[in-house]
């Protein structure tokens, strides 16, 4: 049944075998130290302070929205951080091997990087950033925020959010083992046709990265359907559709487009699974396979995946914007329906990505003019930031400068789009670097957004403001990086250099790669910043505490509650008379925190079961990856009957008595009254 | 500023916070609106696929026309067709017993539905083996290929719902129309009926045009 | 979810299932799959016809099903259901539809007809030379 295999097999092992440990190169082995000190210094401080008990409890079995939130950003930075030293390993391996003299090192014949190792470290790159950095980052803020300015206890599925969360770690970690046990996909991290079929990659990698995408899409699946349903059916009473804050209404559109698109890329994943596995021919370039209907597919998905990563980035520059401006959003009415327009349109764009293909010029006009149609929604966004700000009393905090770097460089990205979206110009430099520098533009724009997100919303979930000294040091660093990198790659790109270069043939082009390797210094120099951020921040926590608006500005109802939150959110379920239901309420004078009779509230109880479902998913995608049936077979197994059990638990709610919660309350207003505040 | 100067409120009078703990949300319904955009999910995993029929369906050719003739074998689909349906209409029952509150009457329904459904999948594997004892397996081309994908993923699905089924006679055994019972009963319904749609479209697209492409 | 206090078997949901509809669904259903299985009977009919016919056939049976055995309407019930539906419908023809239409003009333009090639509608026969005219180095 199973398709004719290259190489040694066994039924124990299936491929796997000692080969698989890649010990004699220095750079995988330096990282493994690395991560094996990182590891024990880890587990060295949980068992050190006795925190196991506490971090299984309070931490991995939550069902917590805002925990589970919180855990998703935590994943995020730490693949922020390995997609990171991925981009320094490319930039400087293309500063290094420029022209045919250009020396080579650990075995690489320029730079220090073989082929075969860069193509990993770029799709490694590509696919952490977007599937493993962005989209859990954003997916935890909105994890976190959603349910609070709707008036929600949590989500409409805890369970089913504790799931998602796990199978993403579980697709994080799969990632992260590539590294040691076997190599990852080397040939791009959307990947190519027929290359990533078996006679073309017959190794480990492709696997791996099939199946981490594939666990991932999964994950952010489930995550949507939650948001959705929690959004439609979980308002607090009185808040009507056109009262919903704007973040909001960002997640709702950003979340309908990952529940329409992800079923797509899982379809195109799969078929490469069957061709891999089974030994079809969806993909093939013979046998009647067509190797165009996997980036059909791919970019069908592909396209609406780079907007569900910005509609939430838009998000949140809305609310910091007001926030920080002292004004109510300019537009409301207009900010939803771009939005959604967006989002519609997204769904008939995705050609663009390959123009090249030779489809027929009335096919390529469609494209391009949908594609320029994403300028109008996005164009009257920026004007209504614009306009939020104009006769504002604008404040220069640190979310506010993140969410004005994020409006800059929207500009920017957003103008190169539109240049890229001729179908005539874009075979002039498909697939080179300025294509490159362009998405990279868009994806800075979601990182600051991100940036600005967690300095803003912070405060709220731990109850403590981040410092601004270090903070700043750290934005502006980041902002002199982004300009030394890719204003220089914008240049190549116009000077037509072609992507996933692992040996740069023009010497003139030399002097570009080291500017740009300045910039990667300069984005070093922040990371240590952003960790001196932290570090200060979370030294100085009892002098930064806050109470429940450290803004003073704030408008929704995530600011009518403690900071931090307590795990009910809201002691009452507040009700809603206004848009910007917090700022009405202080204008009309009735900004109080609820009463004092104080009622049971019913709450999901923790569950240990997404744990053991994420690692049977691991356990399964790994199995996979080495075709160990009988170990796949067992998961697969021991995956539905956890499931089916699950469904005859009788306890999963727990009931918070009303005497604690007016303890949790009073000790809030306590904390609150004894230091200065803000 | 627009929503919040046009309405006029006394601090005293203003009900700023509700009493009770659910605040008037419909878990039941929640449930299913979920478990709906899950089935939404999966449509357009079909929709996917059935993209994807189209495309490869150019190189239909490669497939001699007596082996299509075996592969569309009409007759026998639309033997598959009743039987589904008959299972759906099962299912049916049940639900208008779980309306009664009929203990009874949903289980026949269940069972009834249950029974249909392996002799759907009963037929559907037999075809396969005969298909590929045959030789006609999905390997041979990508039309092949996308046309056992489509069948045996909707077989898939189907044997998830007689497990679901047979799980769920377990749990109304033990428990009775409890609220967790009657949200999993409404969700099965949900993917047993949402399965018919589905092979509407097989059977019309793949099983009776198939022959023509 | 287990503690709503109100007797599950009272929502709207449980209610909306009606043994005539169910009945009347599956008479429908058969009756429009047995006319097109009756059109597809001997191949008689020309490609085109068959193809447009059936699929109407088709669109006959889904809608009788998502009123029928879907419920979907306008109620206070399942009004998100149908939205939710109507939201990923265009989607559904938006991506064959342009699938279809795509791999259309690139069949024509680069492939070669296939050895033993019968086709039928959606896509015609490319004329081998034309093709090969028109063929672009694509990336």
């Amino acid at each position: 049944m199973f398709v004719h295999l290259q190489g040694p097999w066994n039924p124990v092992w299936g491929r796997l075998s000692l080969q698989a440990i890649p010990y004699q190169n220095p750079i995988l082995v330096g990282t493994f130290l690395f991560a094996m000190i990182a590891a024990l210094a880890i587990v060295g401080a949980v068992f050190y302070f006795r925190a196991g008990p506490y971090l299984w409890r309070e931490w991995f079995t939550t069902v917590d929205h805002k925990k589970i939130g919180v855990m998703y950003c935590l994943l995020g930075l730490v693949m922020l951080f390995r997609g990171f030293i991925d981009a320094l390993m490319i930039r400087s391996q293309q500063a290094m091997a420029v022209g045919p003299h250009s020396p080579g090192y650990l075995g690489a014949l320029h730079g220090y990087l073989t082929p075969f190792h860069i193509g990993q470290v770029y799709t490694a790159h590509g696919l952490i950033m977007v599937v493993f950095a962005a989209t859990p980052l954003l997916v935890g803020i909105m994890n976190i925020v959603v349910p609070l300015q709707i008036g929600a206890r949590d989500m409409a599925y805890p369970y089913l959010n504790a799931l998602g969360f796990w199978l993403t770690a579980a697709a994080a970690a799969l990632v992260m083992l590539s590294l040691f046990v076997g190599n990852f996909a080397h040939g791009g991290w959307y990947g190519f046709l027929p290359y990533f079929e078996l006679p073309y990659s017959p190794g480990v990698g492709v696997d791996y990265w099939m199946w981490a995408f594939q666990l991932s899409a999964i994950g952010t699946t489930m995550g949507s359907i939650n948001l959705i349903a929690t959004i439609v059916k979980m308002r607090a009473p009185g808040m009507t559709w056109m009262r919903m804050p704007i973040f909001t209404w960002a997640s709702l559109s950003t979340n309908l487009i990952a529940l329409t698109s992800f079923p797509v890329l899982m379809v195109s994943l799969a078929l490469l699974g069957l061709d891999r596995y089974f030994g079809t021919h969806f993909y093939t370039a013979g046998q009647g396979g067509n190797l165009m209907l996997y980036n059909d597919l791919f970019w069908v998905w592909g396209h609406p995946e780079v907007y569900f990563l910005i509609l939430p980035a838009f998000g949140m520059m809305s609310e910091i914007i007001p926030t920080f401006s002292e004004k109510t959003l300019f537009g409301y009415a207009t900010m939803v329906v771009a939005s959604f327009a967006i989002g519609g349109v997204s769904w008939g764009v995705w050609l663009h990505h390959f123009f090249t293909m030779a489809a027929e010029p009335s096919v390529n006009s469609f494209y391009s003019v949908t594609t320029m149609l994403v300028g109008i929604p996005t164009g009257v966004k920026v004007f209504n930031w614009i306009f939020t700000m104009y006769r504002g009393r604008v404040r220069f905090e640190l979310p506010m400068l993140w969410a004005l770097l994020a409006l800059f460089l929207l500009l920017v990205g957003g103008m190169t789009g539109m240049m890229n979206a001729f179908a005539a110009s874009d075979y002039m430099w498909h697939n080179g670097v300025f294509v490159v520098a362009h998405f990279h533009m868009m994806v800075l724009l979601i990182a600051s957004s991100i940036f600005g997100a967690v300095e803003y919303w912070f405060p709220k979930v731990f109850g403590f403001k981040l410092e601004q000294r270090w903070g700043k040091w750290f934005f502006w660093f980041m902002v002199l990086g982004t300009a030394w990198v890719f204003v220089p790659m914008f240049i190549l790109g116009f000077a037509g250099m072609t992507r996933r270069l692992d040996y740069v043939p023009v010497t003139q082009w030399a002097p570009y790669l080291r500017v740009m390797l300045v910039g990667m210094a300069f984005y070093v120099v922040a990371l240590g910043f952003f960790v001196a951020h932290l570090y200060v921040s979370l030294r100085d926590r009892m002098k930064n505490r806050v109470g429940a608006d450290p803004w003073g500005t704030t408008r929704n109802l995530e600011w009518m509650t403690h900071s931090p939150v307590p795990a009910y959110n809201f002691a009452f379920i507040p009700r809603v008379h206004a848009r910007d239901e917090w700022a009405w309420r202080k204008e009309h004078g009735m900004a109080n925190l609820g009463n004092e009779s104080f009622e049971d509230i019913h709450m999901p109880r923790n569950t240990g079961v997404p744990v053991l479902l994420g690692a049977l998913s691991f356990a399964l995608c790994f199995a996979l990856v080495w075709r160990i049936w009988w170990l796949a077979a067992a998961c697969l197994g021991l995956v539905v009957l956890v499931i089916i059990l699950r469904s005859f638990a009788r306890k999963t709610d727990e009931v918070i008595p009303a005497t604690t919660v007016a303890g949790v309350e009073r000790a809030a207003q306590d904390a609150l009254a004894s230091p200065a505040r803000g | 500023m627009s929503a919040s100067t046009n309405t006029r409120m006394q601090p005293g009078s203003t009900v700023l916070w509700e009493k009770g703990d659910a605040a008037g949300h419909d878990a039941l319904g929640t449930r299913t609106f979920g478990f709906w955009l899950y089935m939404l999910t999966d449509a357009m995993v079909y929709a996917a696929l059935f993209a994807a029929f189209g495309v490869l369906a150019h190189n239909a050719g490669l497939t001699s026309k007596s082996m299509l003739a075996s592969v569309f074998d009409a007759q026998a689909a639309y033997r598959d067709t009743i039987v589904l349906f008959a299972s759906v209409l099962a299912y049916g029952y049940a639900m208008v017993a779980l309306k009664k509150g009929s203990r009874t009457g949903v289980a026949i329904g269940i069972i009834v539905a249950t029974i249909l459904g392996v002799i759907f999948l009963n037929m559907v594997t037999g075809d396969l083996e005969h298909l590929f004892s045959q030789g006609v397996v999905p390997q041979l081309n990508g039309f092949l290929s996308i046309v056992f994908t489509l069948v045996i993923y909707h077989a898939l699905h189907i044997v998830v719902g007689v497990l679901w089924m047979l799980v769920m006679l377990m749990q109304m055994g033990r428990d009775g129309f409890t609220s967790n019972v009657v949200y999993r009963l409404i969700n099965l319904r949900i993917f047993w009926h949402f399965q018919a749609v589905i092979w509407v479209f097989l059977f019309v697209f793949v099983y009776l045009q198939g022959k023509v492409i | 979810m287990t503690h709503s206090a109100e007797n599950p078997l009272h929502h709207p949901e449980v209610h909306q299932a009606s043994l005539s509809g169910y009945v009347a669904n599956f008479l429908i259903t058969v009756l429009v799959m047995t006319a097109a299985l009756w059109l597809a009977r001997d191949n008689s009919l020309p490609a085109g016809s068959l193809v447009g016919w059936t699929s109407l056939l088709a669109l006959v049976a889904v809608l009788v099903q998502a009123y029928l055995l879907l419920h979907m309407n306008w109620s206070k019930a399942q009004i998100w259901h149908t939205v939710a539906m109507i939201l990923f419908v265009p989607l559904f023809v938006v991506m064959i539809g342009l699938t279809m239409w795509m791999f259309h003009g690139l069949y024509q333009r680069t492939a070669i007809a296939m050895p033993h090639q019968t086709m039928a509608a959606p896509m015609h026969p490319a004329p081998a030379a034309s093709a090969a005219a028109h063929t672009v180095k694509a990336a």
